[in-house]
């Protein structure tokens, strides 16, 4: 039961969260980049509540807006590598064989080699805006969903209601969608949202690093890359609050997740 | 009805039936007994064209004068649809746990000898009702029944089919036994309304004794007895079923 209210609390914020961030043009008191140079480094106030930033923009409003561009970044990427990982691993499982040992060998060796090198090298050649961000971290997180989806099709193509279908001649479109993607729906989405915290992470982690999205567009990794240098000064709002919500969002897609993950409490709800 | 002759199935180099014969009768009820491994599912697999093609068929399953081996793939297909339906050992897996039972009954019933939904909804209302299941259970997934009930849908399929013959394969062993005593009920009442000929896999000796006219008994990929039920159960001459007959209670 107390977990239960606790899951409440967790879709509560990650819902105030999407729902701030998806209004953020409307909500955000401030443009995101309306510099004003007599207000460099306020504190929060009850004019600027989270204060303002070096250039005397808005930390309230950049962290609205910087929350779109992070949770745009993180949603494309992971509706791609879905994509790439379903037809990926639906392949490899439902074809079984050769196919299937070559494929999963080739996924092996990419797993074995970080992602972040991997993007390190696409950014260099795509030089980094929005949408190439989206796409790399789409192309390199496909691994993981494509391995479950394997496992599950696997599992699913042996068994007898599949075997039924097959008897009577039902066509295998009809059997990779209706009955093998249909059943593994519940793990895919798993992955899904446990991908989507890593998206929304990986994105921080590159913008942090100065590698990621271009410094003209707010997100929550930039906003922390700037702040390195204002933490020095003594200004510990403006990494503060990007950090509190990056914080907050990965935690509760986490904890969602993981409730997710246990079909019992699936069961019960339904 | 169907004459299996000469069934031998190799994989690689391992030899898994070896020259099967028997014959099914119309009309009537058979059992395939034997071990487990003896080779009883790879037969009826063998019999429906439902082994991969790297595993090695040679011999004869002769229905209506044609060899089921030979035929095309179009013509097989419509064989199965038909003429034969088949009842897998659990029903909790033979439906599609995500999908709504009347949609699928609708597939394993009405859907495959091409009739309407309509006709479907008018045709099986009488059949689920004579099986003791209301109509409420086409709006239920099968999660939410038990295993008997799935069992008792499947059986409903098979009486809306009303197939030539209907392939069961231990069709019992995941059930209690009032419900096993039940779906044995059922089968015989499907056999002797509908003339419907059953070919039953199983390993239990009592359901054999209940149920069947004939049998054949199995052993280690060969017929080593075939017969009707009263003479190998008085006079078994084949050491391992004496030895089956012994150890049943």
């Amino acid at each position: 039961m107390r977990s239960r209210k606790a899951l409440l609390f967790w879709y509560i914020i990650l819902g105030l969260i999407v729902f701030l961030t998806l209004f953020s043009s409307v909500l955000a008191p401030f443009g995101p980049n309306e510099m004003s140079m007599d207000e460099v480094y306020l504190a929060p106030s009850g004019d600027h509540w989270l204060g303002t930033d070096h250039l005397g923009r808005d930390v309230l409003s950049r962290l609205l807006v910087g929350g779109k561009v992070t949770l745009t970044v993180a949603s494309i990427s992971v509706l791609l590598s879905l994509i790439i990982g379903i037809v990926y691993g639906g392949i490899s499982g439902y074809f079984g064989g050769v196919i299937d040992a070559v494929m999963m060998r080739l996924l092996e060796a990419l797993i074995t080699i970080p992602s972040l090198i991997i993007i390190l090298v696409l950014q260099a050649f795509t030089q980094g805006s929005m949408w190439h961000m989206a796409l790399i971290i789409g192309l390199t997180g496909w691994l993981v969903t494509a391995r479950i989806v394997r496992s599950e099709f696997i599992r699913l193509k042996d068994a007898e209601f599949v075997k039924m279908a097959k008897m009577f001649g039902t066509p295998i479109w009809k059997i990779l969608f209706g009955h093998l993607l249909r059943n593994s729906i519940p793990a895919i989405f798993v992955i899904t949202l446990f991908n989507f915290a890593g998206a929304i992470f990986m994105e921080v982690s590159l913008s942090f690093l100065g590698i990621g999205i271009p410094p003209a567009i707010p997100s929550w990794g930039n906003m922390l890359y700037y702040a390195q240098n204002d933490i020095l000064i003594g200004a510990w709002w403006i990494a503060l609050f990007p950090g509190i919500m990056i914080f907050m969002t990965i935690l509760a897609i986490n904890f969602i997740g993981e409730a997710w993950k246990n079909p019992t409490w699936r069961r019960l709800n339904d | 009805m169907i004459d299996v002759r000469d069934l031998s199935i190799r994989i690689n180099d391992k030899q898994i039936t070896d020259h099967v014969d028997f014959n099914i009768p119309r009309g009537k009820i058979i059992t395939l007994v034997g071990e487990s491994g003896s080779g009883k599912s790879m037969t009826i697999s063998a019999m429906l064209g439902m082994l991969t093609t790297d595993i090695n068929v040679s011999g004869k399953v002769i229905y209506e004068g044609r060899n089921l081996l030979d035929v095309s793939d179009k013509d097989m297909k419509s064989v199965r649809k038909k003429d034969i339906f088949t009842i897998f050992q659990d029903a909790s897996n033979s439906f599609n746990p995500s999908v709504k039972l009347g949609r699928q009954m609708y597939a394993y019933s009405g859907g495959r000898i091409g009739d309407t939904t309509d006709v479907f909804n008018v045709k099986m209302l009488p059949v689920l009702d004579k099986l003791g299941l209301s109509w409420d259970i086409t709006e239920q997934y099968p999660f939410q029944l038990s295993g008997g009930m799935l069992q008792r849908c499947m059986i409903a399929c098979a009486f809306y089919v009303e197939p030539e013959l209907l392939i069961a394969d231990e069709p019992t062993s995941a059930l209690d036994m009032v419900l096993q005593k039940q779906f044995i009920q059922l089968l015989i009442q499907l056999n002797e309304e509908r003339g419907t000929t059953i070919l039953l896999v199983t390993h239990d000796l009592d359901i054999v004794a209940e149920a069947a006219h004939e049998m054949v008994v199995m052993q280690q990929g060969r017929v080593v007895e075939t017969g009707t039920v009263e003479t190998v159960f008085s006079q078994p001459r084949h050491a391992y079923t004496k030895r089956l007959l012994e150890s049943r209670f």
